[in-house]
Order: C-alpha cells, then structure tokens, then sequence
C-alpha cells in the first residue's frame, strides 16, 4: 500500500475497476517526455472483494469506490457509502437543520438528461449542493463481456455523449491487446472526427452558455455555425454524431466533407467568437461566477476543458505524436468565462487540426483486420470533455473484461463545488459551463 | 429560394420536404429486396448486422427498423437483397409496421392491412410537448433540441417546448426507460392534462436497442405509458422527429407500413 500511496501522491488516478474479485487501480505518473503526462501503471488491490479504502486520503476516488461498492466490493475504511447508480439501495441526502432544501430534477424543465440536484440554500445563496444521479444507468458495462468486437462497439458508442472518442478509446485498446495498430489513413480519419466531435460539442456548450443568459444573438450565431458542422461531421462519418465510423482495426468509411466549407467556418468563428466572448453581457454574467480552484481540481482529479480552465495544463494530445507541437489551452480563473474561453479557443484549435488531418490523409487501407489471439490493455482518449478511458481483455476475439470511464464521471462532483456561495438562479449557468454527460457517468 | 418563401419562413429554415429528405451522403433506412433474398444473402445477413435487425422464423425473413443502427453495411455487402429508403417520413402509430416481413416461399412482403388513423382528439393546431430522458445517451435528446435551432425551425410548425407537463399536450420519451427512470416517467404522464399524447422517439425508447437485454432498463415507453406514434433511428435524424409529430397532430399520413413506404 506504500507503494500506492506513493504514486498516488506523485500522479494521479486514471481509472478503479473490478477485475476478478480483485481490484486495479490505474495511475499517471507525472513528467513524461515532454514534461507532462507520464506512464500509466496498474497496481491490484485487495483480495475477495475487499480493498483498502483511499477515498478519504485522495478524494478522486471516492466516486470510483462507491461504484465497486454498488458492484459487490468492500471499500474498507471508506467514510461515507452511498449508491451512485443503483436506486434500489437506500440514499439519504445530507441535512443541514437550519437551512432550506431545494430539489430539483430528475426531470428537468428543458431538453437535457435526468439528474437529481438537491440544494441547501440561506436565502437564494447555496450553501450545499448534493448530486444524485444513476437515473440514466442502463447497465451497459454488465452487457459487454461475451461481445465481439462489433456488438461491443454500439454499446460503447452509447456510454457518453461523445461516441467518436469512446470508439476510438475501446479500438485502441482492443488493438493494443493483440498487439496491432490501425493502418496511417484509418489514424488520420479517426482524429479528424475526433476534432470535429470536439469543435461541435465546445459550440453546443458556448451557445448553451448564451441561452442560459439571455444573450440571443451569440446563441444563434454559434447554434447556426454549429449545426453546420455537424454536417460536416455526418458527411465524413454517415453519421451525425459519429456513431458506426470506428471499427478495431480502423475505420469504416471514408466520408467527403467539404474542407473549404470547415475552413469557412472556422474563419467566422475565429472572427465571432472573441467578440461574443467581450461583450459586457457576457462578462458581467459569467466572470467570476462559478470557481472551482486549481487545487480542488488536482485534488478531486478533474480532467479536461474543467480542469484546463482551473489552471491544470494537462491534455491526452501532448503525448499523441500525431500532434505535433500541441499545447493545451489553459485558463487560471475556474470561472465560468475561464470554461468558456477554453471551449472557444479549443474550438478554433479543433478545426484547424481537423482540417491538418483531413489535408494530410496517408496512403493506404482504411482498416486491417487484426490478428486472433487473447491480450488486455487500457487506452486512453482526449474526449471533448476530457480523458475517456477504456480496458478491455479479449479472449479469441470475444470481450471477456470491459470497463470504460467517461470523463463526466470524474468532473461531476466540480458542479458541487462551483455553486459553493453562488445564487441559486446561477445554477444553470455553472451546471452548462461544465456541460456533463449524465449517461456517461451512469454507465 | 423565392422571395415569398423567405418572407414566409426566413432565409435559413429549410423547406418542409427538404427536412424529410435523407441528405445524399448518408445511408437512409434499409428496405429488403424480396428477390434478392436467397439462403445465402440471409445467412450473410443475419451473421454481419451488428444489432440483430435480421430474424428468420417460419419461412419469414423479416428486419426490424427499430433495432437498425444505421450503418448501412447489409447494402453494401448485400445490395441484391437490401436497398434503402431515402424519406424521414418513418413514424408509424403501431409498432409492428416498423418490421419488414417477407414471406420467403410467395418472394413478397406481407400486407398487415391499412394503417389505423391516429387519434382525433390530438389535431391540435400548434402543439407544447415536454421532453423525458429516460436512459438515452443524449444524442436523441440533442436531436429534439436541433428541431428549435434557424435550419429546422418548429416553432414555424406550431411546436414548441414547454419546461412543464401541466402545460404540454405531448409527450416526447428518449432512452430505453431505465429502471430508475420508471416512476418519474409514469408521473410525468400523469401530472399531463387530457387529451395528450406520446411519442417514443428512437429504436431505444422503441425496443431497448441495444439495451434491450439488460436488467437495468424496462426495454420500451409503452411498458410504462401508453405510446401513439413511434419514431425510428439512431438517432432520429430531426426531420424523421418532426414526422412524427406531424403524425400525432394528423397534418401527415403515417406512410410506412408493414415497414415499407407507401
């Protein structure tokens, strides 16, 4: 357990799932070539479903234990079990005596997944906000084992919101297994829907941002660019979310989308969008509004455009060599703005490397089949929303262990803190700015 | 574009067939070819659809569009026995006409008869619907709210979402209904005034999907309230949504029947 603790306490976790009646926690290590990222290493904890809890020492993996738990493990020491996704176990709300509860959810008032927010507000200031959420849990990892690649596929596609990043998380690690590797073309395919992915889901979060606060001209402005990607997205990949594109091995289909026409969009949001961003509407609604501190962030282990945007300089794509000279966008604020100026600038970034993808198509076949033969590995992805993680084990060509994490599961809990002192009406202004898929984490 | 019809609609919102048309780049909806069907072909099928859209039982061949993903490989693997459908124009009002059934010793489809007419009591002359997700991973949901955005434009159609059931008239259902989603759906349904209506929009909120086998979701909206139109896709793209509505207020004739076009 020193061993552990000592890594923890250097890197940070990645991912805890059962495996056996073991348990395997991933961790990053710090400092890798460039400085950033490093090496992941598993280490197997417990035995007979039991495992020391670390939750309390590093509160990343509290969410992580209360889900093992939910799934027959004994997390021993940790301080506070509660069920996350199962309903059927008993949940009790925190209780603050003297002060006013507010639920709201599961069903919302507009188009949006189901959640359950309770708040403890003195006057319209929230003091605390508990999340409950699992009203999305279908069960989709417990269907994966005995899947081939295929049908293994379409659940996996269905774990976020974000299903290009998922596919291609999954494929890498299905590949690795075997010890195989899509052909050049199929690499080049996939990271181009993986940035038009990105570039649509950062303008879905930015004009959401503007609904939320009345500002109608920039929530149509973005809205209209953004639904005319995501034909560009439908054109490269027959889908308009990218689903059925990613196969293992390589991709499916090579779509046509018309470069000049990202290139166009790009050119008018680069344009807009830094106008939107300084309009004194949007200043005075968003700054300082909804802060979640850079030690919070390293301490619950935040990821993505929510950590970047609370000063963590930490992005999956510095390590990608098909990246070159990539640096992450990063805001010191936490706020509001700080999220949507790295949505904004991530955006720009994505369809330009879309388009650097797309212009630079290598040679060759689409996919190659690969080779029979049993293996595991974990492979990560740099989703819209931050690292999607997939591990799976084959066995002659079936899934025989699977597990995903979907980077809403490791940010929910940064919604709690961001309201901490904020007026109640703000709620769904913080709540967009981190824009999480419920699905994703109810896997 | 006229001048008369930008006055009317707005220069960005797209015309109402534009909307149902599947754009040309992408793969429509399958429809089986009764002659192209032989042994072969159905093995074929049956072993490379991905999501088990393909049966065969009885001497019937049939594909069911509510557990079809869209990817389109049965027609380029198989275009003797699969063709597509280039129309939006899917909802249908009971289940069943969603399945293709070829009667494999006759070579043709089976005729399920004429489509029922859709409840009177719904022809409203705008419609407020509320939106339930009840397991779907947002990509329907996404769907939904692109019907609001310049290119769709429902409110045009006199559509519009409302934040609560008391004022909907229609309720619009994604996912497959997981387990703990169950009761606040019953209770949506319930806290909506009479007459109303509901539309399960996408093959999950149809059958499960690809869910369909867990112990986590009840597998289907109308396991837990009562469902007038059916909407196929995965997602949906929005003019297939927009059908369906249309469907429920009875502006539009269901046109898909025993799973092919009429």
């Amino acid at each position: 357990m020193g061993k552990v603790r000592e890594a923890l306490r250097e890197g940070r976790p990645v991912a805890l799932f059962p495996y056996g009646d073991r348990v395997v926690l991933w961790v990053e290590y710090p400092g890798g070539e460039k400085g950033v990222l490093g090496p992941t290493q598993a280490f197997f904890l417990g035995e007979r479903r039991r495992f020391p809890s670390l939750a309390a020492e590093f509160p990343a993996l509290d969410w992580f234990e209360r889900a093992l738990w939910e799934r027959g493990f004994e997390p021993v020491g940790h301080p506070g079990l509660k069920p996350l996704r199962r309903h059927d176990l008993p949940h009790t709300f925190r209780e603050f005596p003297h002060l006013h509860e507010v639920p709201v959810g599961p069903v919302h008032a507009g188009i949006i997944e189901p959640g359950h927010f309770r708040f403890s507000v003195l006057g319209e200031r929230i003091v605390n906000l508990e999340i409950r959420l699992g009203y999305q849990h279908r069960g989709l990892l417990s269907l994966m084992p005995g899947k081939g690649a295929e049908a293994a596929l379409l659940l996996v596609e269905r774990a976020g919101i974000e299903p290009v990043a998922h596919a291609m998380a999954f494929a890498e690690a299905w590949e690795r297994a075997l010890g195989w590797g899509a052909p050049p073309r199929a690499q080049y395919l996939r990271r181009a829907a993986l940035e038009l992915e990105r570039a649509f889901g950062h303008l879905g979060h930015l004009a959401g941002l503007f609904t939320d606060i009345g500002y109608a001209y920039g929530a149509t402005q973005v809205g209209r660019i953004r639904a005319l990607l995501q034909g560009e997205l439908d054109r490269l990949t027959g889908h308009r979310y990218g689903r059925n594109f990613i196969r293992v091995g390589g991709v499916w289909r090579e779509g046509q989308p018309d470069l000049e026409v990202i290139a166009a969009h790009r050119e008018e949001l680069a344009r807009l969008l830094p106008r939107l961003l300084k309009n004194p509407q949007v200043l005075d609604r968003m700054r300082y509004v909804g802060e979640v501190r850079r030690a919070e962030a390293l301490a619950l282990g935040f990821v993505g455009p929510t950590a970047r945007a609370s000063g963590v300089g930490r992005d999956l794509r510095q390590d990608d060599p098909l990246y070159p000279g990539f640096t992450p966008v990063v805001r010191q604020g936490g706020d509001v703005l700080s999220r949507a100026q790295v949505y904004a600038e991530e955006g720009l970034k994505a369809l330009e490397y879309a388009l650097f993808f797309l212009r630079h198509l290598p040679a060759g076949p689409l996919a190659l089949d690969p080779p029979p033969g049993e293996g595991e590995a974990l492979a990560r992805v740099e989703a819209g929303r931050g690292e999607v993680v997939w591990f799976v084990r084959v066995e002659a060509g079936r899934v025989v262990v699977a597990e995903g994490v979907d980077p809403s599961f490791k940010n929910w809990r940064a919604l709690e803190l961001a309201v901490r002192g904020e007026g109640l009406p703000d709620f769904p202004l913080c709540n967009k700015s981190f824009d999480l898929a419920y699905a994703g984490s109810d896997l | 574009m006229s001048l008369l019809y930008t006055l009317k609609v707005g220069n960005l919102a797209r015309k109402l067939e534009d909307i149902l048309k599947v754009p040309q780049h992408a793969f429509g909806y399958p429809l089986l070819k009764p002659e192209g069907l032989t042994p072969g072909v159905r093995e074929g099928l049956m072993r490379l659809c991905p999501s088990g859209a393909f049966a065969e039982a009885e001497g019937i061949f049939s594909l069911d569009l509510a557990r079809c993903v869209g990817c389109g490989r049965c027609a380029l693997a198989y275009p003797l026995g699969v063709g597509e459908m280039r129309s939006l124009e899917v909802a249908v009002t009971r289940k069943e006409d969603l399945v293709q059934q070829v009667d494999l010793e006759r070579g043709g489809f089976l005729d399920p008869g004429p489509a029922p007419a859709p409840r009177r009591e719904l022809r409203l002359p705008t419609l407020a619907f509320r939106e339930v997700s009840a397991g779907d991973t947002g990509l329907t949901d996404s769907e939904i709210a692109l019907l609001n955005n310049p290119f769709n434009d429902m409110g045009r159609f006199g559509f519009q979402v409302v934040a609560s059931p008391r004022h909907a008239d229609a309720l619009l259902v994604t996912g497959p209904v997981s387990r703990n989603m169950a009761e606040a759906l019953r209770r949506t349904y319930e806290a909506m005034p009479e007459p109303k209506g509901v539309v399960a929009v996408g093959n999950e909120a149809i059958s499960g999907g690809v869910f369909a086998g867990s112990s986590q979701v009840l597998a289907g909206v109308d396991k837990v309230v009562p469902v007038d139109v059916y909407v196929p896709g995965d997602p949906p793209r929005p003019g297939a949504i927009l059908h369906a509505l249309m469907l429920l207020v009875g502006r539009m004739t269901q046109r898909l029947v025993g799973g092919v076009l009429r």
